[in-house]
């Protein structure tokens, strides 16, 4: 049975051959003078700017996170379309769809939720910013934070 | 249209529904500026509307329970994904009591702590969803969808104080050993899968009777579930998470920790136990479960009381008794081997019982601090049965009901469940339970030494307490359920036994 | 053709299990923690799917396999949220540097 295997190693050899054929193939026939300008990143022409290692606007991971959420979603909707006509058949169709709709509705309302909460909007204004965040930590005595919390290092990976 | 049906997860639906209310009314409500008198905030309304919720949620389930969930048209039409019979409708009760009295006490706690975000209360609701769901699970799909609906709002109540390094440390620490539980869990669960082909409990007992199986597997599944259900109810050694995590939370997410989310982790490790996997080959003392129960809970009982009693924050003593008290419950779990309903209904009343009077220490402990005063340690409540002797009564009165003191609600939790032990004939398991008992009490009264016989050293700071309607009611309501508890212990625990999942 | 056996996937989905439970007990950044629960979670899909080959009378392997992305994404969201809140005030990702509360 490890026969069946040998056209999926053919498949890998063949594979690595035309890439590694290819590069060298090109780095036999191109001329070969590099200045500078070349050597930099690409992006799109535009001079690079700064490390690429740095610390996005958390915007981006907050719609992230709300999208990843309905997108999950989408996967319980799509097997009842599969199987729909045959509800119909059965004489049970309205049940389904007043089922899904349902479904539907309740991620509306989270929609709804966060729209209203103001996380859709790009830019945020203060005035929707959490209240008390810098007050709340100094204000209980359980709440005292030792100094060197506050001053540790950032995390390996972020610079 | 099966009007049966809906009546019969009528609880189920209210709480859900109010949730959904609650959240949009939270989203629509004027509150986001800061306001300068306490009682505008979000919580002077969201709080009563949770507890309104939650209480109609618990008077349906009383309702369910007299008409009776098998005279209902339909009531089984969702089994086994959702089983409506008296045992979920008991643990509904429970847990909408619970919830409904943490939500009380957060409407006092989040304005006087300035936190007070409306998100707290769709979340402690949706919890609660998740936590009657959890206990109606009679398929490991359903199981896990109500675990995790529980745990995620629960973790983000526990971070809820979010610009405190102890409040997003103690989620962070719950989150990661809870999901890691989740997963062990749900390893199980995939295993029993595969060795009996069913994800229903009553299917997979059944295979497991018919035989003709890979042990070894079933072995291994059945470990990884427990494992994964002793962390939910925080066992010792699945214990770590819980002193931090209760002690960082905000108090009235931790009394709903403490509660809610203990009582619906063990209504679903009885029925797992109990319907996958009761039959006598898995559960006698020679082969099966109960040797594993009864090590969790020997181990539970005497680690936790041993720690408490070191605790020099009463916050962290509460959450070390109430590892302990997990170990208690454990036992009658462990007598249910022998002694099917009664042993069952022993932990449910342990657990009605246990819930008014934790919700009602956590509450006293509230209100015993007040802005930038929190009372945390032993020293903070010096004194307090002379300042404020009120506050200092109900306290002791709930920590006599957790110490196990009679006449209160208490006693009767540790006294049926040691009946049941011996009952049983698990001597050493009883004897064991009442050494324990012992060692709870020191740390239990050493509170009562402090607020009645001692004086808040000159200069010290003291607590002042906060002055909340809404704390005051849950404790007026949970005192009068410890005192009438106490008082009538016998009809609850005749509900309790009708409430026992047939063998 | 020859289909490839049922113990094949169950045992890459054992070690996929036992790569996310020891990075889990071992590792110290936070992030790395969240990816070995999801590592879990997904060699619990995987084994879930393959006995469902097994079992053929039903679906209800690949169906908890739905509910079991959906949740694995509604758990990332949160523990994201989380350890970003803790980043926020602690300024590390290291969960050996929450040791604020112990004994």
């Amino acid at each position: 049975m490890l026969m069946a295997y040998a056209s999926v190693a053919a498949f890998f050899l063949v594979a690595i051959g035309f890439i590694l054929g290819s590069l060298l193939f090109g780095k036999v026939i191109r001329p070969n003078n590099m200045y500078a300008e070349k050597l930099e990143t690409y992006e799109c022409g535009e001079a690079p700017v700064g490390p690429a290692w740095f610390n996005f606007n958390p915007r981006f991971y907050i719609i992230a996170l709300i999208y990843i959420v309905f997108d999950v979603e989408i996967a319980f909707v799509y097997p009842v379309a599969t199987v729909f006509r045959r509800w119909v058949d059965a004489g049970r169709g309205m049940f389904a769809l007043v089922e899904i709709f349902l479904f539907v509705v309740i991620l509306m309302l989270g929609l709804v939720y966060v729209w209203v909460k103001g996380d859709l909007e790009w830019i945020r204004s203060i005035k929707g910013d959490p209240r008390g965040v810098q007050n709340v930590s100094s204000r209980t005595r359980p709440e005292i934070i030792k100094e060197h919390d506050l001053e540790e290092a950032m995390p390996q990976g972020a610079e | 249209m099966k009007t049966g049906l809906y009546l019969s997860i009528s609880p189920l639906l209210v709480v859900a529904l109010g949730g959904a209310l609650l959240m949009l009314a939270e989203a629509f409500s004027h509150h986001r500026e800061e306001h300068e008198s306490r009682s505008a905030g979000p919580s002077s309304e969201l709080a009563l509307g949770t507890a309104i919720t939650l209480f109609t949620g618990a008077i349906f389930a009383a309702a369910v329970w007299f008409v009776g969930p098998e005279k209902l048209d339909g009531s089984q039409d969702l089994a086994p994904w959702l089983i409506i019979d008296r045992f979920t409708l008991f643990f509904a009760f429970t847990i909408c009591v619970g919830g409904g009295l943490a939500s009380l006490l957060a409407g006092g706690y989040l304005p006087e702590h300035r936190i007070d975000r409306g998100e707290f209360y769709p979340l402690l609701t949706f919890s609660s969803v998740g936590a009657i769901i959890l206990a109606a699970a009679g398929d490991v799909l359903t199981l896990f969808l109500g675990l995790e609906i529980m745990s995620l709002g629960v973790y983000a109540l526990t971070g809820f104080r979010r610009g405190s390094a102890r409040s997003t440390e103690a989620s962070m620490k719950y989150f990661l050993l809870g999901s890691f539980a989740a997963a062990l869990l749900l390893y199980g669960a995939a295993l029993i899968y595969g060795a009996t082909g069913h994800t229903d409990l009553a299917g997979i007992r059944a295979a497991l009777v018919a035989g003709n199986l890979n042990y070894g597997l079933v072995l291994i599944a059945v470990t990884l579930m427990i494992v994964g259900l002793a962390f939910k109810i925080s066992a010792v050694p699945f214990h770590m998470w819980t002193p931090d995590a209760y002690e960082g939370a905000p108090t009235p997410a931790t009394s709903f920790m403490a509660v809610v989310v203990k009582s619906a982790a063990f209504a679903t490790m009885l029925r797992v136990l109990l319907v996958a996997f009761g039959q006598p080959e898995l559960s006698s003392w020679g082969a099966g479960w109960p040797p594993i129960i009864a090590t969790l809970a020997v181990l539970t009982m005497t680690v936790a009381n041993l720690i408490a009693g070191r605790q020099e924050s009463v916050k962290r003593m509460l959450a070390y008794s109430s590892i302990a008290h997990a170990g208690y419950i454990l036992v009658g779990v462990t007598t249910t081997m022998r002694l099917h309903e009664d042993g069952q209904a022993s932990v449910m009343f342990y657990l009605l019982a246990y819930t008014v009077s934790t919700i009602g220490a956590f509450g006293a402990l509230i209100l015993c601090g007040s802005r930038g005063a929190e009372a945390v340690s032993y020293e903070d409540l010096s004194g307090l049965g002379k300042r404020h002797p009120a506050v200092a009564l109900v306290f002791s009165l709930f920590l006599l009901s957790l110490a196990g003191v009679p006449p209160t609600a208490g006693f009767f939790g540790k006294l049926y469940i040691v009946k049941g032990a011996i009952g049983a004939g698990l001597y050493p398991l009883s004897v064991i339970l009442l050494l324990n008992s012992v060692l709870g009490a020191y740390y239990y009264l050493r509170v009562l030494v402090f607020m009645y016989m001692r004086e808040p050293a000159p200069g010290a700071p003291f607590a002042r307490p906060m002055k909340s309607g809404y704390v005051t009611s849950a404790l007026v309501l949970a005192a009068v359920a410890v005192v009438a508890l106490g008082l009538f212990p016998t009809t609850s625990l005749e509900v309790a036994v009708r409430a026992a999942l047939a063998p | 053709m020859t289909s490839i056996p049922l113990e094949y996937y169950l045992i890459v989905a054992a070690a996929l299990f036992l790569v996310g439970t020891v990075g889990f007990l071992l590792r110290r950044n936070l992030l790395v923690l969240l990816m070995s629960i999801e590592l879990m979670l997904n060699s619990v899909n995987l084994t879930l799917v393959a006995y469902n080959r097994v079992h053929t009378e039903s679906h209800a392997g690949q169906i908890f396999t739905f509910f079991v992305i959906a949740i694995a994404a509604a758990e990332a969201a949160v523990g994201l949220a989380i350890v970003l809140a803790f980043f926020r005030v602690r300024k590390t990702v290291r969960s050996d540097e929450a040791d604020l509360l112990r004994n």
